[in-house]
């Protein structure tokens, strides 16, 4: 994946967030998921979801452990579609 | 890219070339077993599966996707799991000592779990990492569940490993730590297995996520042995022609108990869903079901909303769970209009509600404590809310109009086993007057390990165990009406209130006996989790960065979003003994918020 994939799973993700969030937060790459966007589980089983089918991989439990960002949650997107 | 991505590194790769292995040559275990099934005399759990391994039957894993990953007839884990056992052996271990695994959906969690039987050794599960942002959380509770067992041995697969390591880092007594590719390399001691004997302890089951005070559950042979047996004869009347399929995580009781241990000593066989898998996508679970004709499949109530909210129509006319007679719901409070929705939304795919068959039960008494009666559906008693609340009694609404909580029957204790309510003094209460509800019976735990000051709290003499729920009995059915406060129950967790103010004081700005947490109902029945903190920060930096590093660490450690009210100290309420009453702060609370109708819900708590 190159740069420009990069960016552009970031503004999908951030394009997405934005719809699930309901207050007017500005989502940014350092937005934390749990405390300034109130991800509950059930959202983040959403999200998940749709982040495997658009990307086509498939998230490992294990990984999300250390997922607290946008960033972090793109960094790994990014990880799994290169490996 | 940064390091703790890089770290993952070694895990993800593992797991995908898992998924890239072939899996054209596997196919699922039979239904129909070339052996007679047997459902009683197996006094140890080696014994059933010497059984077991006789015939055809066995597990088999599921991936995403809904393809076979692995297969383990219970013939291959005999195998295997005597194999392991002699590798563990080779720590030459005192019989009785604890092996820490941690519990992902796996053949190899299956393996090890008998083998430290076959050893005699007590293997316990612990929980893998579900939370968003978790790590650091979830390392101290693999450590407080580690140091609490004072286990010698602990294994993890390859995903989970570097957890497992650092938890290990600060745990004295561990003797080794590996996955189990690593046990598999050390030699085998060439040794006869000595025979379990009922009395000896069979696990350890952790009930809380405590980093402080863990509580393993100590459940013997005997006690396993005499739940399974009124389980598969007297709860759900297993059948040869029975085939399981579960989602249930093999670290809680309902899983490990109902949908591991229940199905080998029936010589059925059953098709899993990893837990994560079934939460992304609810309905693999029922097309498990449907194309594998299962008949006996459990989850708690929130597993079927679940279902109920992802299913689209076109999901329906794929589906066909006419061959499911037995929908085991428990784990939690049963609404009976979850089970309503789920009904009317798959009567079509062909779901009888008939199967549905609500029961109740606990770790403490190993699992099962009452079951409703098979293939008679669920069935529920309108109460009169007013009585309930005024006089703690459970009237059944005779006129038109008045407001009534519905409860579900959980049905009647399994042999061998009796349920009673008593009131605060411990006296015992006649049909319908709403109480604590207390079991005593061969299932019942012998205590916490190593924790006598919560097993004297737990076990009452007599040896009645205090479930902390609080019911009603009618014609020798049981009725939960709800928990005591110290007990949350949010989307099908159970989160311990302790466990949460616990988290809290960990705080600098918090001192000890200064929060309190409670659950509040909403009219859907969904539960927010509150923590009142009493603060003396005047800034609203400081107070919003503890408001929200609160609600971030309750999130991590539980999964669950909370509401943080900061008040000003002496606001919250003590008993005489300068004990915080969670039950009066919740009261406070509502006052505070005006959350009048919530008072009712009270009444449905019972508590005091």
């Amino acid at each position: 994946m190159t740069a420009s994939d990069y960016d552009e799973t970031m503004q999908l993700l951030c394009d997405r967030l934005g719809s699930l969030v309901s207050s007017d937060t500005p989502i940014t790459p350092e937005s934390n998921l749990i405390g300034q966007l109130a991800i509950d589980s059930i959202k983040l089983l959403n999200l998940i979801m749709e982040i495997e089918d658009t990307f086509d991989i498939s998230v490992p439990i294990n990984a999300l452990a250390d997922v607290q960002t946008v960033r972090d949650l793109v960094d790994l997107i990014h990880k799994i579609k290169s490996a | 890219m940064s390091s703790t991505i890089t770290k993952l590194n070694a895990p993800l790769t593992q797991t995908f070339d898992s998924q890239s292995s072939d899996e054209s040559q596997i196919t699922p275990t039979p239904t129909n077993n070339a052996l007679t099934q047997q459902l009683t005399g197996f006094d140890t759990l080696t014994s059933a599966l010497e059984y077991a391994a006789e015939g055809t039957t066995g597990y088999n894993f599921y991936d995403a996707r809904g393809n076979l990953r692995s297969v383990l007839a219970y013939s291959t884990l005999r195998q295997n799991a005597r194999i392991l056992a002699q590798r563990l052996s080779s720590f030459d271990l005192p019989r009785g000592e604890r092996v820490a695994i941690i519990a992902d959906t796996s053949p190899e969690f299956i393996e090890l779990f008998f083998a430290c039987r076959y050893a005699g050794l007590v293997p316990f599960a612990m929980p893998v990492p579900v939370n968003l942002g978790s790590h650091a959380i979830y390392v101290q509770q693999l450590r407080g569940m580690l140091l609490s067992s004072q286990a010698s041995l602990a294994l993890a697969n390859v995903d989970f490993f570097n957890f497992l390591s650092e938890a290990a880092e600060e745990t004295a007594g561990l003797k080794w730590i590996g996955t189990p590719g690593q046990l598999s390399e050390l030699p085998a001691k060439d040794i006869e297995f000595q025979k379990n004997h009922p009395d000896e302890t069979a696990y350890l089951q952790f009930t809380s996520g405590s980093t402080r005070t863990p509580r393993g559950v100590v459940i013997t042979e005997r006690a396993l042995m005499c739940n399974l047996e009124g389980i598969v004869c007297n709860g759900l009347e297993l059948k040869p022609t029975d085939r399981s399929a579960s989602w249930l995580p093999f670290y809680h009781d309902m899983g490990l108990v109902g949908l591991v241990l229940a199905p080998m000593i029936g010589q059925i066989s059953v098709d899993y869903l990893a837990t994560r898998d079934f939460a992304v996508r609810p309905l693999q679970w029922l097309r498990l079901i449907s194309r594998n004709r299962c008949t006996v499949a459990f989850s708690q109530p929130f597993g079927l909303k679940l279902c109920t909210l992802r299913v689209r129509e076109s999901d329906l006319k794929d589906l066909d769970l006419s061959c499911w007679r037995a929908a085991g719901i428990g784990a939690e409070m049963i609404r009976p209009e979850t089970l309503k929705s789920f009904a009317d939304k798959f009567a079509s795919a062909g779901f009888d509600e008939n199967a549905f068959l609500p029961c109740y039960g606990l770790a403490e008494s190993t699992l099962a404590v009452t079951f409703s009666k098979i293939g008679q559906g669920s069935k529920s008693l309108q109460v009169d809310s007013k009585t309930l609340i005024d006089k703690r009694t459970a009237v059944r609404v005779q006129a038109e109009g008045r407001k009534f909580n519905e409860f579900v029957n959980c049905g009647q204790p399994l042999p061998g086993h009796t349920v009673k309510i008593v009131d605060e003094e411990g006296q015992q209460l006649s049909e319908f007057m709403v109480g604590s509800v207390l079991v005593q019976g061969d299932s019942i735990m012998t205590g916490y390990y190593n924790n006598p000051e919560e097993t004297n709290k737990a076990l009452k003499p007599g040896n009645w165990l205090d479930t902390g729920d609080i019911g009603f009995l009618f014609e020798g059915d049981l009725y939960i009406t709800g928990r005591r406060t110290d007990v949350i129950i949010v989307n099908g967790r159970n989160i311990r209130a302790q466990d949460i103010e616990e988290l809290a004081e960990q705080q600098a700005e918090v001192r000890s006996r200064e929060a309190s947490a409670f659950g509040i109902n909403d009219a859907d029945g969904a539960t927010t989790i509150v923590l009142v903190i009493e603060c003396r920060l005047a800034s609203v930096t400081e107070r919003q960065s503890l408001t929200s590093r609160l609600q971030q660490l309750v999130y991590m450690a539980f999964g669950v979003n909370c509401v943080v009210e900061l008040v000003p100290p002496h606001t919250l309420p003590r008993t005489s003994s300068g004990k915080l009453s969670r039950f009066a702060a919740r009261q406070g609370y509502i006052q505070r918020t005006n959350l009048t109708d919530q008072l009712s819900a009270t009444a449905e708590s019972g508590d005091r």
